[in-house]
C-alpha cells in the first residue's frame, strides 16, 4: 500500500506536466509548472517524514530522537525559493510576449523557426 | 591557504552584489568594473590551476568547517581546475567583447547577471553536493533565462520561455531524482554516495540516475530536450551566446558525467550508458543536419555547437578511460573554438548589423582579420589536420571503436562529412563572393589572432594539453580516487 503522501505528490508532479504539455495558453502553461514544482516539494518532505514525530526545532520537550529528518526540510525551502524565482522570471517574460506579440497562444508564437 | 580557493565563488558573488552600489555612483564605471572582475577571477583560477597541478592533489573546501558529509565540500580536482580556469578567461574576453556589443540596454543588470552567470557554472563545476549542484544549476539556469532575454525583442522573450518551460521541467525531474538517491542512501554528498551505490535498491538507483540524467540533459542540450537552444543562441547578446556555448552547457554536461560515473556500482548503470549513447548520436545526427538549412549564420553556429556537444556526450557515455579522456580534450578545444567562433561573428554582426547569410558575402575584402579568424574556427571544427579539434574528433572515435559502438562511430563520422558542407559553404561565400570597402578592425581583431594562435598551436603540437587533459580524465573516471580524496566523517548510513 503505497502511502497518501507519495500518491499526492506524484499525482501533482504528472498534472503539472500533462498542463505543460496538453495546454495551448501560455499562463496555463506556467501555472502547470508551478503545480509541478509544488508537487517536487511535497514528494522531498514526505521522504523526511517519519511516523509519529514531532518538528525538528530542538526544544525542552523535544529531544533530536523526536524530531523528524531536518534535511529535507532545507532542501525545500531553499527550492521553493528557486520554484518562485522562476515562476517570476517565466511571468514577466511572458508579460513581454504578450506586448511584442499580441497573444499568448503558443501556437501563435513562432517567429523563431528551422 | 588552500580555503583561498573559495574566493573563485565568493568574488563572482560579492562583486555581482555591488554593481548596484556602483550604479548609483557613475554608470560609465560597470563595464571596466566587469572587465577588473573578471581579470581577478582569472588571477585566482590561475593560482588554483597551478597548485592543484603542481601538487597533484585535489584543493578541498569545506564551508563552513563541517567536514563532509556533514558540511558541503567543494572539490577542486584537476578537473575542475582546468575548467574554472576556461570558464574564467572566456569570461574575461567576453566582458572585454562586452564593453563593444553591449550599448543599448540597462548595462548593471547585464553585468550583475553575467557575473552570476559565471559564478552558477564556476559553483556547478566545483560542487562535491549533489543538492548545492542543483542550487548551482538552477543560479545558472536563471541567470541564462534572463539573460537570453536581455534583448526584449519578440524572439528574445520567445526564446526565453522556450528555455523556461524546458529547463523548469528538467530542474523539477533532477529534484525528483535527487530525492529518491536522498530517500534510498540518507546522504547529498557525492563521495558518500559512490561509497554506497552498490547498496541502492537498483529500481530506484535506475529511476532516480535516469530522472537526473533527463534532468541535467536540458541544460546539456541532448537530443529530445535541445529544441531551446538555437533558439537561445540566437536570440540572446553576442557574448552570452558565446559563454552558453563555451562553458554553461559544459558545466552541465560535466555534471552528468561526474554524477554518472559516481554511480557506476549501482545495478543498471550500464544500460543508462546505452541510452546516453543512442541520445548523444542522435544530438550529432540531427544537429548537423538542422545547421545545414540554416540562413541565419548564428543559428547555423548554434546547431553546430549542439553537435559537438553531443560527440562530448558519446564520450563520456562510452564509460571507459579513453573515451572520457577524449571527451574533457574535445571540451577545451569545443570551448576555445566556439568562444572565437562567437566572438567573430557576433562581432560582424554588430559592424555589419544582423548575422544573415547575406551579411558574410564579401566579408573577406570588408574583414579580413575576422574573416580569417571564422575560416580557422570552421575548418577546426571540421577536424582538419593541424588543427586542435582533429586530435579530439580523432581520440573520440577511436575510443568509440574500442568500446564496440561501430554505429554510433559510423553516423558521427557521417555528421562530420555534413559539417564540413556547411562549413565550406560560408568559407565559400566569404572569400569568393561579394566584395565591398575595407572596415577598420578594432582592438577585437587581437583578441581573435590569439585565440586562433592557441588553435593552431594546440594543434600542430597537442601532447602538452593532452597531458593535462589525462589527469583531469582520470579525474572523472577513477571514483576511488576521488572517495579516497575527500575525507568522510564516520558518521550516517
Amino acid at each position: 500500500m503505497i502511502s497518501a503522501y507519495y500518491f499526492g505528490a506524484i499525482a501533482l508532479i504528472l498534472i503539472g506536466l500533462y498542463a505543460v504539455l496538453v495546454k495551448k495558453n501560455l499562463l496555463k502553461i506556467l501555472i502547470g509548472l508551478s503545480i509541478m514544482e509544488t508537487g517536487v516539494n511535497l514528494l522531498l518532505i514526505s521522504i523526511g517524514y517519519v511516523s509519529g514525530k514531532s518538528a525538528p526545532i530542538l526544544s525542552e520537550s523535544i529531544t533530536p530522537s523526536q524530531a523528524v529528518d531536518p534535511i529535507p526540510q532545507a532542501l525545500v525551502l531553499t527550492a521553493i525559493v528557486i520554484g518562485v524565482a522562476t515562476t517570476a522570471m517565466a511571468l514577466s517574460v511572458a508579460i513581454i510576449l504578450y506586448e511584442k506579440y499580441g497573444t499568448l497562444n503558443i501556437e501563435e508564437v513562432r517567429r523563431l523557426r528551422g | 591557504m588552500n580555503q583561498v580557493a573559495s574566493l573563485l565563488i565568493a568574488l563572482p558573488l560579492i562583486s555581482a552584489f555591488f554593481v548596484p552600489v556602483l550604479k548609483q555612483i557613475n554608470k560609465s564605471l560597470i563595464k571596466p568594473y566587469l572587465v577588473l572582475i573578471t581579470l581577478i577571477q582569472t588571477g585566482i583560477a590561475g593560482w588554483v590551476f597551478k597548485e592543484v597541478y603542481t601538487t597533484g592533489k585535489p584543493i578541498i573546501i569545506y564551508a563552513g568547517g563541517w567536514r563532509p558529509p556533514i558540511g558541503i565540500n567543494l572539490y577542486i580536482g584537476h578537473f575542475a581546475a582546468l575548467f574554472v580556469l576556461i570558464i574564467a578567461l572566456v569570461s574575461f574576453i567576453m566582458a572585454i567583447f562586452s564593453l563593444k556589443a553591449v550599448t543599448t540596454e540597462p548595462i548593471d543588470k547585464y553585468a550583475m547577471l553575467f557575473l552570476l552567470l559565471m559564478l552558477g557554472a564556476t559553483g556547478m563545476i566545483a560542487t562535491g553536493d549533489i543538492f548545492n549542484l542543483f542550487v548551482f544549476m538552477e543560479i545558472t539556469a536563471i541567470t541564462a533565462y534572463a539573460l537570453t532575454a536581455y534583448n526584449k525583442t519578440g524572439e528574445a522573450a520567445e526564446a526565453s520561455m522556450k528555455y523556461i518551460v524546458l529547463g523548469g521541467i528538467g530542474s523539477s525531474f533532477f529534484l525528483v531524482g535527487v530525492a529518491l538517491l536522498y530517500g534510498a542512501t540518507g546522504t547529498l554528498n557525492m563521495a558518500q554516495l559512490a561509497e554506497l551505490a552498490n547498496s541502492i535498491n537498483p529500481i530506484v538507483a535506475q529511476v532516480g540516475l535516469a530522472l537526473i540524467m533527463f534532468g541535467l540533459a536540458v541544460e546539456a542540450e541532448l537530443f529530445p530536450l535541445n529544441a531551446w537552444a538555437p533558439d537561445a543562441y540566437q536570440a540572446a547578446p553576442h557574448p552570452i551566446t558565446a559563454m552558453f556555448s563555451a562553458f554553461v552547457v559544459k558545466a552541465g554536461i560535466y555534471a552528468l558525467a561526474r554524477l554518472l560515473y559516481l554511480l557506476q556500482k549501482a545495478s543498471g548503470w550500464s544500460s543508462l550508458l546505452r541510452l546516453l549513447v543512442i541520445m548523444a548520436t542522435l544530438t550529432v545526427v540531427f544537429a548537423e543536419l538542422s545547421a545545414l538549412r540554416q540562413k541565419d549564420v548564428k543559428r547555423m553556429i548554434a546547431y553546430s555547437s549542439i553537435g559537438q556537444i553531443g560527440l562530448i556526450a558519446l564520450a563520456f557515455s562510452l564509460g571507459t578511460q579513453a573515451g572520457v579522456d577524449a571527451g574533457v580534450f574535445h571540451m577545451v578545444n569545443h570551448a576555445i573554438v566556439k568562444a572565437l567562433l562567437f566572438l567573430a561573428i557576433g562581432y560582424v554582426g554588430l559592424t555589419v548589423g544582423g548575422t544573415t547569410m547575406e551579411n558574410f558575402e564579401g566579408l573577406g575584402k570588408r574583414m579580413p582579420l575576422t574573416a580569417l579568424a571564422i575560416t580557422v574556427a570552421g575548418v577546426a571544427t571540421v577536424g582538419v589536420p593541424l588543427f586542435n579539434v582533429f586530435w579530439s574528433k580523432l581520440k573520440i572515435i577511436l575510443a568509440t571503436l574500442q568500446a564496440g559502438f561501430f554505429w554510433a562511430a559510423v553516423l558521427v563520422l557521417f555528421a562530420s562529412v555534413v559539417e564540413a558542407v556547411y562549413y565550406f559553404r560560408l568559407i565559400h561565400r566569404m572569400w569568393f563572393m561579394g566584395g565591398g570597402t575595407r572596415i577598420k578592425e578594432g582592438a577585437i581583431a587581437g583578441i581573435l589572432i590569439i585565440l586562433v594562435a592557441i588553435i593552431i598551436i594546440i594543434g600542430v603540437d597537442p601532447a602538452p594539453v593532452w597531458n593535462i587533459v589525462v589527469k583531469a580524465g582520470s579525474d572523472i573516471f577513477n571514483v576511488a580516487n576521488y572517495v579516497k580524496n575527500v575525507p568522510l566523517m564516520g558518521v550516517g548510513a
